[in-house]
């Protein structure tokens, strides 16, 4: 029989070396998910209860992969409870969730240094989810296309496409509204 | 990572604009075969419209990942405070 003693030290070592670490990418990815601070917290939250209990299963390869997947099944969890009806497209429950965020803006808004960042912001707001979410996850949280491609389920080649296109939609409505680089202004 | 390998031929010594915006990205990304970067390299520093679109495409992932980096302070004490609490409690804790 394990000595219980042990077994919690073990735990407790483990959620030190493997999930502690990634707390910030944690709370990123979930707030690119929720849209919402306060959701995100609890997700984070819910991540963190998911893998204490799991954390003598795991074996050590690739924490923030598994950490990431732990945290994609909470969020369908807690989708399902408020929201069962929406289960079955994925896609159109973040998009009907991040559509009903109603503090979601509070972020957003700190970030608005200058026009160019503005310009940027609009653009955000007007990409459709499947591409948001991919700069969300990508490109403001730092996860790697396949740790993207992983939370997304979709293969590696999409995270890439869909990312190349949603930046150049970007580039595309900043030449529209006539905004240069902040290099280009100083 | 995946790596792209640009679809010139090894013996073209010089790039267009045209073949140049196709793999920008990859190349700004870090993605693209280092065979093929020497020649993006020139081009970039002769053509100043490409070069233009480079520094463009470079302060939106800039000014993306600025966003990234503001994590809330609070946020993150109270994130490692339920963490230290989750193990102290052997994870016997409600969120």
């Amino acid at each position: 029989m394990p000595d219980p003693t042990t077994s919690e030290s073990t735990a407790e070592d483990a959620f030190s070396r493997y999930v502690t670490p990634e707390l910030d990418v944690l709370y990123r990815v979930a707030r690119s998910i929720t849209r919402n601070p306060t959701d995100a917290e609890d997700l984070v939250q819910d991540t963190l209860i998911r893998a204490y209990k799991a954390i003598e299963r795991f074996d050590g390869r690739y924490p923030r992969a598994w950490l990431l997947t732990i945290m994609r099944n909470a969020q369908m969890n807690r989708v399902r409870r408020k929201r069962p009806e929406l289960l079955r497209d994925p896609d159109r429950t973040m998009q009907r969730i991040a559509d009903t965020s109603e503090d979601g803006q509070g972020v957003e808004n700190i970030v608005m240094h200058d026009e160019f960042d503005a310009a940027i912001e609009t653009s955000l707001d007007n990409l459709s989810e499947r591409f948001r979410s991919v700069i969300d996850l990508v490109d403001i949280s730092g996860l790697s296309y396949q740790e993207a491609a992983d939370i997304l389920e979709v293969p590696v080649g999409t995270i890439m496409s869909r990312l190349h296109r949603a930046r150049k939609r970007i580039r595309t409505d900043l030449k529209a509204a006539g905004i240069t680089p902040r290099k280009s202004n100083e | 990572m995946k790596i792209r390998r640009a679809f010139w031929k090894a013996e073209k010594t010089e790039l267009n604009c045209r073949e140049v915006g196709r793999v920008l990205q990859w190349y700004l990304d870090g993605d693209l075969d280092q065979a093929d970067i020497p020649k993006m390299q020139e081009h970039l520093e002769k053509c100043r419209e490409c070069g233009l679109e480079a520094e463009t495409y470079e302060s939106i992932s800039q000014s993306l990942a600025a966003r990234g980096q503001l994590a809330d302070d609070d946020v993150m004490d109270r994130l490692r405070a339920f963490t230290v609490q989750l193990v102290e409690s052997n994870g016997d804790i409600d969120s």
